[in-house]
């Protein structure tokens, strides 16, 4: 079945071609991780890519600075309604309050039990109701612009502040029950955004300590008709403070932090600005906000910001090594040495008619084809051992696992382009076994062959590797008429395991091939 | 000692359009050389081709010491040495790789054939396989082919390249092949050759065998040729009215050419004494012009 002379012949007849094909190939690759893996391909990637998390950050920061402003000018307001209805309406207030004790106190004679904390709320609930009822025009008169079910609201949270801490009288009273409202609205718009439980509960605290805050500041620069100008300058000086206060307990230096602190207050007066100037233009508050609160991102066109987003998540690595090289520019030169091989192997012989002096000798058609199968193996075997050596001697030199790509995945590549080129070399094996004449050999099993990895270069532009700006989906259709599909760089660089399947298909499709290949020779006509 | 070597029966492949082998039957016996002479295409290589085992039978059978030429093709080879019509070479560096490549092939050790026959036919080995001419890619192709001593030669045209000298050279070192009692199967397309060393030849037309003539018979046959010139045309005229076997005639120079068997030569004799002969000459009689003989017949019938 094998002979050591027929091998070795063939040995001699291809050993240029071999290393010839070998060297090139290494040095490609060599080249390709080496010198690429220095300059730092990827640098535009990460670039991009901190564009978009700046852009991110800005978001984040002016939708801040717009919700503070708001907080102010409520809480201004509120703090002026406050001080008015306190004046006026301290009486009413106790009234209410008194009211909601004797409740209590007669639900505690009646049940002979202090009441529970529901419904310690839903006394409250009824009795701010019955307030709002009684004094209904008074309200009118004394607060036009209130809405009743925010007064219902804030009246139940300052009986509930009541409940808690029974010295606060007047205006303080009205304030912690205020304080109460914005913790609650903003808890409950947390939850409404979709953030976890203990991020809410911190954004509410967050919420109240700022109203606090302001109201604090509200009594240094005493009651104003137009707090707007205030609001602005209190919300850049918080923003200013909290971003320089964190950068200094990061480490940074007094100049850094001040820096970076500056054009923090840069984009939140320009969020407050655009803000104010949106609802001067009579826009609802939403639409304002809306419009304040966009980055970057949000001011290019949507598909353009798809795009550069794609691109900056876009592994160049990935592309070059494991879908240029490993696909196609790699896979060039052992196609030539395939192609040329495996029709020398037998369809070459037999057109010259040479393989007649082998096979006028005691040497079966079988061990012909056996050992020219042989050698075309081993030939790709060696090479791709040398290939893979040098693969993973070109990854340790610039960083090992630390570099884009690390060993597990390239030695992947390797195994898939091994696996590619035996499916490739079993077929041209079969046609250079079924066709007598080199022209038949070559055109169908090497244009087949050729006419795969074009598919696969025209693919390549309709594939998901290349980012949506450069890609045309059609020429995805390519990539159907290509073996070379089947070696799924992608998967591999996903980790997902769908390459394992495809590879197989690979392995079969070779071993099919030769073992056609075999049997044909056997059993056809031989001009010699 | 009538023992068949290599039995042709019946063996036919069509390749459509009048093309390919039909019925070809022959048999040569141990010792024997047996010659193949016809035109380009006529068939002598698929012939040779279905001895070798590279082609199927559609039809027939061939056999070589008892085996079938296609089911124990690699059996066979061990007794068949074999001289290819075209000759193309592995892709080797120079002739003396290919011998001792061919030579581990057949599982042969002993170079000492290979070394005398290199030296009958000036050959040097040495050479580098693609540069050779086409002389010296023929020559080593013989040596490659005689150098094993086995019991069976099949030459397909083996002297096409050859100078004359070599072919001389060429032709005796089969004469002693066949000295030493080995059986030769040879094809050519030179008559004189195939005279030379032969017992018998077929002559190939179209796929089919015309005639298997014997050589031997045919030298000593008692059928001759001679070719008379009369000095007037008068003589002529008359001559050509007399019961010979008139061959050939040549008007213009009063010529005629007649097949006569030995004992009617003094008849032709006593006749020629009444014409004025300007000369009478024996025309050599050999395969070459019996086989022409034998295919105008052969025409002549298919036509008919």
């Amino acid at each position: 079945m094998f002979s050591k002379a027929l091998f070795k012949q063939t040995m001699k007849a291809n050993w240029v071609k071999w290393v010839a094909v070998t060297v090139a190939t290494c040095v490609m690759l060599a080249i390709v991780i080496i010198v690429l893996g220095n300059l730092g391909i990827n640098d535009i990637r990460d670039s991009l890519k901190d564009v978009f998390t700046q852009a991110d950050q800005e978001a984040y920061l002016k939708d801040n600075a717009v919700d503070m402003y708001e907080l102010y000018l409520t809480t201004a307001e509120t703090n002026d309604q406050m001080t008015t209805f306190s004046g006026v309406g301290s009486t009413f207030i106790n009234n209410l309050v008194s009211d909601f004790d004797n409740a209590l106190t007669d639900y505690e004679t009646e049940n002979n039990a202090k009441p529970d904390e529901e419904t310690v709320k839903q006394i409250a609930s009824e009795k701010a109701d019955a307030f709002i009822v009684q004094y209904e025009s008074l309200i009118e008169m004394f607060m036009p612009d209130v809405n009743i079910e925010d007064l219902k609201i804030l009246l139940n949270n300052v009986l509930l502040a009541h409940n808690e801490n029974a010295s606060l009288t007047g205006k303080d009273l009205l304030m912690e029950g205020y304080y109460i409202t914005v913790y609650d609205n903003a808890y409950a718009l947390a939850i409404e955004e979709e953030k976890t439980e203990a991020d809410a509960l911190s954004e509410a605290s967050e919420a109240k300590e700022q109203a606090r805050k302001i109201v604090v500041e509200l009594g240094t620069i005493g009651t104003q008709e137009d707090y707007s100008d205030y609001a602005t300058t209190y919300v850049n000086t918080e923003m200013y403070n909290m971003v320089y206060d964190m950068q200094i307990e990061e480490g940074a230096t007094e100049t850094e932090a001040k820096q970076y602190a500056v054009s923090v207050k840069v984009i939140s007066n320009t969020a407050i600005n655009t803000y104010q100037l949106w609802l001067e233009e009579g826009e609802t508050a939403e639409k304002a906000k809306a419009e304040a609160t966009k980055s970057i991102s949000d001011q290019i066109p949507e598909k353009v910001a798809v795009a550069l987003e794609e691109l900056g998540d876009m592994d160049m690595y990935g592309l070059i090594i494991g879908s240029i090289f490993y696909r196609i520019a790699g896979l060039l030169l052992p196609m030539v040495f395939v192609i040329m091989v495996a029709n020398g192997l037998l369809a070459g012989q037999v057109d010259s008619g040479s393989m007649a002096y082998v096979l006028s000798t005691p040497t079966k058609r079988r061990t012909v084809t056996v050992t020219q199968m042989a050698y075309m193996l081993w030939a790709l075997l060696s090479m791709f051992a040398i290939v893979t050596a040098v693969s993973v001697v070109s990854v340790f030199i610039v960083g090992g696992n630390n570099f884009a790509i690390n060993y597990a995945e390239i030695l992947l590549f390797n195994l898939g382009a091994f696996l590619t080129m035996f499916a490739f070399a079993g077929f041209c094996f079969m046609c250079s076994a079924i066709f007598n004449r080199t022209k038949y050999s070559m055109s169908i099993g090497g244009g087949l062959t050729i006419f795969m990895l074009v598919c696969t270069i025209l693919g390549l532009f309709g594939s998901d590797v290349v980012p949506s700006a450069m890609r045309i989906e059609a020429m995805n259709f390519f990539n159907y008429l290509s073996i070379i599909t089947f070696f799924d760089t992608t998967s591999i660089l996903a980790g997902t395991l769908s390459y394992l399947w495809k590879f197989a298909i690979l392995a079969g499709i070779g071993i099919i091939t030769f073992i056609v290949g075999v049997f044909t020779f056997d059993k056809k006509d031989l001009p010699l | 000692m009538e023992e068949e070597v290599i039995v042709v029966q019946d063996l036919t492949k069509d390749y459509g359009e009048g093309r390919g082998i039909f019925d070809i039957s022959f048999s040569i016996k141990k010792g024997e050389t047996f010659g193949f002479v016809g035109t380009n295409g006529s068939g002598k290589t698929t012939t040779i081709r279905h001895i070798m085992g590279f082609l199927k039978p559609r039809s027939g059978k061939v056999e070589v010491l008892g085996m079938d030429a296609w089911h124990d093709s690699c059996e066979i080879k061990k007794y068949v040495e074999y001289i290819p019509g075209e000759i193309a070479f592995p892709d080797l560096k120079d002739g003396t790789t290919f011998l001792r490549n061919q030579a581990e092939l057949i599982g042969l050790k002993n170079m000492d054939k290979a070394d005398y026959l290199i030296k009958r036919l000036q050959l040097d080995p040495s050479a580098n396989l693609k540069r050779m001419s086409k002389g010296m890619k023929q020559k080593t192709a013989i040596v490659a082919a005689l150098m094993a001593n086995k019991d069976i030669l099949v030459l397909d045209e083996p002297s096409t390249g050859l100078d004359p000298l070599m072919r001389e050279t060429f032709l005796e070192l089969i004469l002693e092949e066949k000295k030493s009692g080995r059986t030769i199967l040879m094809s050519s397309q030179m008559f004189d050759e195939l005279e030379l060393t032969c017992d018998r030849v077929a002559l190939i037309f179209n796929g089919r065998i015309v005639d298997i003539a014997d050589i031997n018979a045919l030298k000593n046959s008692d059928v001759k040729y001679y070719k008379i010139e009369f000095t007037n045309n008068l003589d002529f005229e008359k001559f050509k009215k007399l019961k010979y076997d008139i061959t050939r005639v040549q008007e213009k120079y009063n010529q005629v050419t007649i097949k006569i068997l030995d004992k009617d030569v003094n008849k032709l004799f006593k006749d020629l004494k009444k014409f004025e002969v300007k000369f009478i000459s024996e025309v050599k009689h050999d395969l070459e012009k019996y086989f022409k003989e034998v295919l105008k017949k052969y025409k002549e019938e298919k036509d008919v």
